[in-house]
């Protein structure tokens, strides 16, 4: 019982503490009586009291997302204008069929007039790419071929001996001097 | 606007609404709907792209197609001829991507037929199924488990190991 009555005391005194949970608490039906409210009936000309409210500070969140929306925004802007003024002023091509006789320059075959115009000023025509990859495959093939051919003749020589290659200069007949040997006694 | 599909190349059924024969004065809120979609949405769309085409006049370019040149298939190709063996890959690689859209085509053909006729789509859009099906058995067959790495080589090998099971079978 006198555990109850601490309980409920301490009950009572937090729940005046507590700002967030006034009206009817436990401790008001126990002990039937009214809780005493301290809210009292004054008008201000302002927002009401000043309240210094202490909480963990948010300066570095807050200079984050400012500087994130900072530098999106820094080039977003431009280039947001940008797109709009090329698609309301230039827009974008019609598919149309390719007219007889005529070849269409490589940027022709996109639709979107900036995607021409990366495909114009930076990019190398698709025909010319092919055909610089036909030309190193063709090089490639090339060295490959003289590579086994070198190899082939290379085998030849060695066996038979007849070829230029794999030869060793040996000294001239004429240089050598026979007078030693020339006569049998002496 | 950009210009819609082609409706005589997807053609879809003649609708069969019934003759409204109304005998409530109640107003149609179907009715009252449409009309506020249409001044609060559609007409301003329809008015800004119309200013907007009016900017644009006149000055439209044109973009094309490109068309590519039939060269000969890998199997047309002399042994060691490297550049051959490259043109045949490149064509193999366009041919495929043109397949996949192919198979994407009769997909929606398929999803439309079934959106239009609902719960009996299983009757009413037979063609359709057939068509979807034989289009995705072929396509499974030649170009099925190929994988990321795809080339004109291991397509034409397994082509060669259909053929042999399908010889296997015969």
């Amino acid at each position: 019982m006198v555990g109850m009555s601490f309980l409920r005391t301490a009950a009572a005194f937090t729940a005046r503490l507590n700002p967030l949970k006034r009206p009817c608490q436990a401790s008001n039906l126990l002990s039937r009586t009214v809780a005493r409210s301290e809210q009292v009936v004054v008008r201000h000309g302002s927002h009401g009291k000043r309240m210094f409210i202490i909480k963990p500070t948010d300066f570095y969140d807050r200079r984050f997302l400012h500087l994130l929306k900072y530098y999106i925004i820094l080039t977003g802007i431009p280039m947001a204008a940008l797109v709009t003024f090329v698609n309301v002023f230039i827009g974008e091509s019609e598919l149309a069929e390719i007219p007889e006789g005529y070849e269409p320059e490589h940027w022709e075959y996109y639709k979107h007039p900036i995607t021409r115009w990366i495909a114009r000023t930076f990019y190398d025509s698709p025909v010319k790419d092919y055909e610089k990859m036909m030309a190193l495959i063709q090089i490639e093939a090339e060295k490959a071929e003289m590579r086994q051919l070198q190899l082939e003749v290379r085998r030849h020589m060695r066996e038979k001996g007849d070829g230029p290659w794999f030869q060793i200069q040996t000294l001239d007949k004429n240089l050598i001097d026979h007078s030693p040997k020339s006569s049998p006694d002496n | 606007m950009p210009k819609d599909h082609d409706k005589d190349v997807y053609p879809e059924p003649p609708s069969r609404t019934p003759v409204e024969d109304r005998q409530s004065s109640l107003p149609n809120p179907a009715l009252i709907l449409s009309k506020l979609f249409y001044y609060s949405v559609d007409l301003p769309v329809t008015a800004f792209r119309d200013i907007v085409e009016g900017i644009q006049s006149g000055k439209r370019s044109h973009y094309y197609h490109q068309k590519f040149r039939r060269v000969p298939e890998l199997t047309q190709c002399q042994e060691g001829d490297y550049v051959c063996y490259y043109e045949a890959e490149m064509q193999w690689r366009r041919d495929y991507k043109v397949d996949q859209e192919i198979v994407k085509v009769i997909q929606e053909r398929l999803r439309a037929c079934q959106q239009r006729e609902g719960p009996s789509y299983r009757q009413n859009c037979y063609k359709e199924l057939q068509q979807f099906e034989q289009v995705s058995k072929a396509f499974q067959s030649r170009y099925g488990d190929l994988g990321a790495y795809a080339s004109a080589r291991k397509c034409l090998m397994k082509q060669k190991e259909r053929m042999m099971a399908e010889q296997q079978q015969a």
